[in-house]
């Protein structure tokens, strides 16, 4: 290992290569804290180039590496046991800004945030836009294929990636895709998007940029249950409507936030709250309101606020996105969990999600994407409780079953990671799983790019239900 | 050995019915005598593992509109019909999301979600298409702008590998991330990894309103200018600019969703574009131009060019005498060329040397084209430095070269 770390040095310098334990301890862990691994080395390469030798230098030793943005996954993707983290955030250069073409290409370790911002002068942005997203990078939202709350509308990563630079496990260097859209031959891009970066280390991106919203309008309704706002949500897609967001908090959530510091005036006792906004030609929003609300209304809602001025609108949203900040107070931990469900389904799934944490004593509340039914319970947990990390994990398992039996899937944007890798049974059988990991060996034949993420491991394996693999076997403190 | 021959154990494998004998069907010159009708995906996985044992290699084929497309066959020795793989099976109106088999045709799943006031995002106008070719060929149309291209409709897909296997990728739910998206690599690859059998599509909800207009002609630099502006506003689903050779560039413009944005950029392409309304086949007069041709010996091409460049690129290619057909929206235009016979092989070299001179790096399709231009000749340009990628895929996917063998980007 001390040949591998020199060699590394020599690529990154002194400076840009970690190795103390107390340096690595940071690199543990990715958003989702309950994994945790040890890596041999942190690097901070500067260009493609320093990314080749690194992982050239690591093939030589045998060694694995793990590309990680900004450490905000939440599904163990950047977990590094034993491996060495190739870490982006010294490539964050925008190398180029077409207005007239309406692409950017950027580097991997750009904060997803910093796109929108500079080439809003244009009146243009970035549409993926993740709750992470004054943080996490678009080297990780390509490998996540990221979404966020107003991908219902404008769609996730995949639809926003043009063209990729990739570095091969084997170190050679590609580009794949064209900023035109077209290519010939097989969409590599579609493939490498979402892969969690298992095929290869993103160099750059040129990503699609699109018109800001000429207006904007964001409603706020509330409503006695959960059951009402979703159906509300399903008689706004009933009508043909696509919003920009459609966004549900339950009163567990609901009660968390109002005493916290992102209290945004909710009512403590509303069953839920459904957050729509509404983008577009600005002659159009105002019937769209008038719609919304009465749809809202005939669903059951007690009041729908619509923002008066942009203050107002951030209110609003301040009780959607300060919602992980404010679980905080409840537990020194929390799990977000990731879902999708068919949109009808959304209301019985979720009673029983109540009702599975309710079974295990456990903490959870939901926030969600209801447009798209993707889910997100979490539950707010203590990690150093053995006891309460087995239920909280137990309570995770059966609401992916649950999910996947709704006709679900168990991820819609954290990716599978380490963390569900072993839940992919529920959703897939030997030969879908066999049909990806053909992808995957044509990319890296020695599995030697962040191994262990997204497949299950041993190939084949005879345990169909992954309750027989034992929670208590990952790699957490 | 002859192909009858060849195809004697299948028949008796598969059984009365699978296997029909017929005509010679031509593919850019290489005649197939038979056709597999598989009655399911079972029965299709079991065709694919047999084909693979005996050395067979197979075409699959829809409504047969876009088999013309692609490298001349390095073997057919059969064609696979995916009609039998037909039907809607679900539909789900409060979702917004449908199932159907490959061989479902793309008229009658439209007809269906229609009355349901959801729209189906396919653009393609031939009425014998189906859904499966749809797919492998990643076929699109002027309002592939609004409705996406095919690959962003996929939700799930059913797919019998080369080697056999029934898998499944995606799932019906229209946000997803679990595992790989297999969906992507199979969507546009033209059948030469699997065969579609099924997908899970997204609908979309039928507009409030919809406008039809065209714009008179005008010179090729303002026509662009305008067109791009055009394909920029809101409620534009549809752009297209057409141009025959010597002549102006005519725009035909579609607009759908709320009353309020049609009525916004009615407005806005009635003074910017001089626009008015347009006969109601204008679209489809343009759908059937960009899948024709003049007569046999014409090569079409599909370019993509970048916006910046669209004036540039339509300007050249006029020159140099090609009928154009471009989507400004879609950074897509489709260049006609006649050539003098159907040998013509200068002249050929001569437009492919056309196209590729504007069109940007590996952006470039000949979908059309005489036999004997084919030969020996990629259709597809691609950036070489992917092929081994690609033909790793291929092997893995398909070691036995099975399904659509030479006929895909580099002769895969």
């Amino acid at each position: 290992m001390d040949g591998l770390v020199r060699e590394l040095r020599n690529v990154v310098g002194e400076a840009g290569c970690l190795v103390r334990p107390e340096e690595l301890a940071v690199y543990q862990c990715d958003g989702l804290t309950c994994h945790r691994a040890d890596p041999v080395a942190v690097v901070f390469p500067r260009s493609r180039v320093e990314v080749q030798r690194v992982i050239r230098a690591c093939r030589a030793a045998g060694t694995p590496f793990v590309p990680r943005g900004a450490g905000t996954g939440l599904s163990g993707g950047a977990l590094a046991e034993g491996a060495v983290v190739i870490e982006c955030s010294r490539m964050k250069r925008i190398l180029e800004i077409d207005t007239a073409n309406r692409t950017a290409r950027v580097e991997p370790g750009i904060p997803n945030a910093e796109v929108s911002k500079a080439v809003a002068p244009h009146g243009l942005h970035y549409a993926p836009d993740p709750s992470s997203q004054l943080v996490c990078t678009i080297g990780g939202n390509v490998a996540e294929n990221s979404g966020g709350p107003h991908t219902l509308k404008y769609g996730t990563t995949t639809n926003h990636v043009l063209a990729l630079e990739l570095v091969l496990p084997d170190g050679e260097c590609v580009e794949l895709g064209s900023p035109t859209g077209w290519a010939s031959g097989y969409d590599l891009v579609g493939a490498v998007v979402g892969s969690e970066g298992t095929l290869g280390v993103v160099t750059a991106a040129t990503v699609r940029l699109v018109p800001l919203p000429e207006g904007v309008e964001t409603l706020l309704g509330i409503f006695p249950d959960v059951v009402s706002a979703c159906r509300a949500v399903g008689g706004i897609i009933e009508a043909g409507m696509v919003p920009a967001a459609l966004e549900i908090v339950d009163q567990r959530t609901i009660a968390a936030v109002e005493a916290s510091v992102y209290a945004a005036g909710l009512p403590t006792d509303a069953g839920a709250v459904l957050l729509v906004e509404l983008d577009g030609a600005a002659v159009a929003l105002a019937a769209q309101v008038e719609r919304v609300r009465a749809i809202a209304a005939g669903a059951g809602a007690t009041a729908v606020e619509v923002a008066r001025d942009e203050a107002e609108r951030q209110r609003f949203w301040r009780a959607r996105k300060g919602a992980f900040g404010a679980m905080g107070r409840l537990a020194p931990d929390l799990y977000v969990h990731d879902a999708v469900v068919p949109r009808s389904r959304l209301p019985e799934v979720l009673e029983r999600i109540c009702a599975i944490g309710d079974r295990y004593g456990l903490k959870l509340s939901n926030v969600f994407h209801a447009g798209d039914g993707n889910l997100h319970p979490n539950i707010s947990f203590d990690r150093r409780d053995p006891d309460e990390l087995r239920r909280v994990f137990a309570a995770g398992a059966e609401i992916l079953e649950l999910c996947v039996a709704a006709g679900g899937v168990i991820t819609g944007e954290h990716g599978i990671g380490n963390e569900k890798r072993d839940f992919m049974r529920l959703v897939f059988g030997d030969d879908d799983l066999d049909a990806m990991h053909r992808l995957r060996d044509v990319f890296d034949p020695d599995h030697l790019c962040n191994p262990g993420k997204v497949l299950p491991t041993p190939r084949f394996c005879v345990e169909a239900n992954p309750k027989a693999r034992g929670y208590d076997r990952v790699g957490f403190e | 050995m002859s192909a009858e021959q060849m195809l004697a154990p299948l028949a008796e494998t598969l059984g009365p019915g699978a296997l029909e004998h017929h005509d010679p069907v031509s593919v850019d010159g290489v005649s197939v005598r038979a056709t597999l009708h598989p009655r399911d995906g079972r029965a299709l996985a079991q065709m694919l593992a047999e084909m693979g044992r005996h050395g067979i290699a197979g075409l699959p084929r829809g409504g047969g509109t876009r088999l013309g497309i692609g490298n001349r066959p390095a073997r057919a020795d059969v064609l696979i019909s995916t009609r039998k793989l037909r039907g809607v099976d679900t539909f789900e109106p409060a979702e917004g999301v449908c199932h159907a088999g490959a061989g479902t045709p793309l008229a009658e799943l439209r007809d269906i979600v229609r009355a349901q006031r959801w729209e189906l995002p396919f653009d393609v106008a031939d009425a014998a298409a189906t859904l499966g070719g749809a797919l492998a060929s990643a076929a699109v149309g002027p309002r592939t702008q609004g409705y996406g291209l095919p690959r962003d409709v996929v939700l799930g897909l059913e797919v019998v590998l080369a080697t056999g296997e029934r898998t499944r990728c995606g799932g019906r739910v229209v946000k997803n991330v679990t595992g790989y998206d297999l969906g992507k690599l199979y969507t546009g690859c033209f059948g030469t990894l699997g065969v579609i059998e099924g997908a899970w599509l997204r609908l979309r909800p039928a507009p409030e309103r919809v406008a039809l207009l065209e714009a008179p002609g005008a010179e090729i630099a303002p026509a662009c200018e305008g067109g791009l502006e055009a394909a920029r506003r809101s409620s534009v689903r549809a752009c297209a600019l057409l141009c025959d050779a010597g002549a102006a560039l005519r725009c035909v413009v579609e607009l759908a969703g709320d009353a309020a944005s049609v009525e916004r950029d009615v407005h806005w392409l009635s003074d910017r574009l001089r626009a008015v309304p347009a006969p109601a086949d204008a679209l489809l007069r343009v759908q059937r131009r960009q899948c024709g041709t003049q007569g046999p010996h014409e090569l079409r091409f599909r370019l993509g060019v970048l916006p910046a460049q669209l004036s540039a690129a339509t300007q050249q290619l006029a020159a140099e005498g090609a009928r154009i057909l471009a989507y400004p929206g879609l950074n897509l235009v489709y260049a006609h060329f006649a050539l003098a016979e159907a040998d013509d092989l200068e002249g050929a070299a001569r437009a492919f040397r056309s196209a590729a001179a504007v069109a940007s790096p590996g952006a470039l399709l000949c979908e059309a084209a005489p036999e004997a231009v084919k030969r020996g000749r990629d259709v597809f340009s691609g950036d070489p430095a992917l092929l081994p990628l690609m033909r790793a895929l291929k092997q893995r996917f398909d070691p036995a070269a099975v399904l659509n063998p030479g006929r895909f980007a580099g002769g895969i």
